[in-house]
């Protein structure tokens, strides 16, 4: 395993790198948490109060205590070292703004699909997402305050996942534990690509 | 309504004329922004561009450059499209994540996390 020896006289020059992760999965599933959970800086998010329509239309039995919702962007940022970043970019919740991902997930390095197991309907649509465009991901189980403990493989069996794709359950306010996450899914991007 | 603020969006678009989407080229809300060398007159410049240009003498994603300016991603991309029309800032383009990380920014990478 060679490590890139730089040219004489290069280091200086050498160019800086931002390395994108998505977010991804339902509505009030941890996204914005998690992000805030490793983030060195405030994540930066739009959020709106839903209006009551929006509540019916969300159906957010089982998540009754989230009021929010982020309908705009919400990233936070890792500093790997000066000139290498990591962005965690937590992609919209809702239908409505499924726009948005083509853009967000153009060069992404992967995604982390956050599962709730009480819904875990709910993230089916990123799975399907990041399956048809062949980006890799990863699916972190949510483990919920009161929510069930999900075997893993039943998981995996419930979203249909090949067993190469990793799953991990997480607590998203736990930094050691959000820690885990992403490096799953940056040695399991990286295996994809070398 | 009457009488009241009209919101932050419109003072928004304000900087942006009313543009919501930047000038030329598309690019990537990672893209590393950087000022060129000057010599250049910034006197003229709104506060927006002449912070941009400062941040930026230093290599910045333009997700940074967001949230130095305490703006929305939107409106940030718009003002960096003026710059680098106006051939004051570079905006890298787009690189296939292959091309980019290689095993010495894995190690980096893992590295960093673990030790956070």
């Amino acid at each position: 395993m060679g490590y890139a020896v730089s040219e004489p006289g290069t280091t200086a020059v050498a160019s800086a790198l931002a390395i994108k992760i998505l977010i991804a999965g339902g509505f009030g599933v941890g996204k914005t948490t998690l992000v805030g959970t490793i983030s060195e800086i405030r994540p930066l998010h739009t959020e709106e109060l839903l209006s009551e329509r929006g509540v019916g239309v969300d159906d957010t039995s089982g998540v009754e205590a989230k009021t929010t919702t982020t309908v705009a962007l919400d990233f936070g940022r890792i500093t790997i070292r000066e000139g290498l970043w990591l962005y965690l970019f937590g992609t919209p919740g809702q239908d409505r703004f499924w726009f948005m991902w083509d853009e967000l997930s153009l060069g992404a390095l992967g995604a982390v699909v956050l599962a709730d197991t009480r819904r875990l309907q709910d993230c089916f649509p990123a799975v399907d997402y990041f399956e048809q465009r062949g980006i890799p991901f990863v699916v972190a189980v949510n483990c919920f305050d009161g929510a069930r403990r999900y075997d893993p493989v039943k998981v995996r069996r419930a979203l249909g996942l090949t067993e190469t794709i990793p799953i991990v359950l997480c607590d998203v306010r736990d930094r050691d534990s959000v820690k885990q996450v992403l490096t799953t899914l940056v040695t399991y991007a990286v295996k994809g690509i070398s | 309504m009457t009488g009241e603020d009209p919101g932050p969006l419109i003072r928004l678009y304000g900087l942006t004329g009313g543009r919501a989407r930047p000038q030329g080229e598309t690019f990537d809300l990672v893209a590393i922004v950087t000022t060129v060398d000057g010599p250049f007159h910034t006197g003229d410049l709104i506060p927006e561009h002449r912070a941009v240009l400062s941040l930026c003498r230093k290599p910045t994603p333009v997700a940074d450059v967001a949230s130095h300016l305490k703006l929305p991603l939107n409106i940030t991309r718009v003002i960096l499209g003026d710059l680098r029309r106006e051939g004051l800032v570079t905006i890298e383009r787009p690189r296939p994540v292959a091309q980019t990380i290689d095993e010495r920014i894995y190690r980096e990478v893992l590295h960093g996390l673990r030790s956070l």
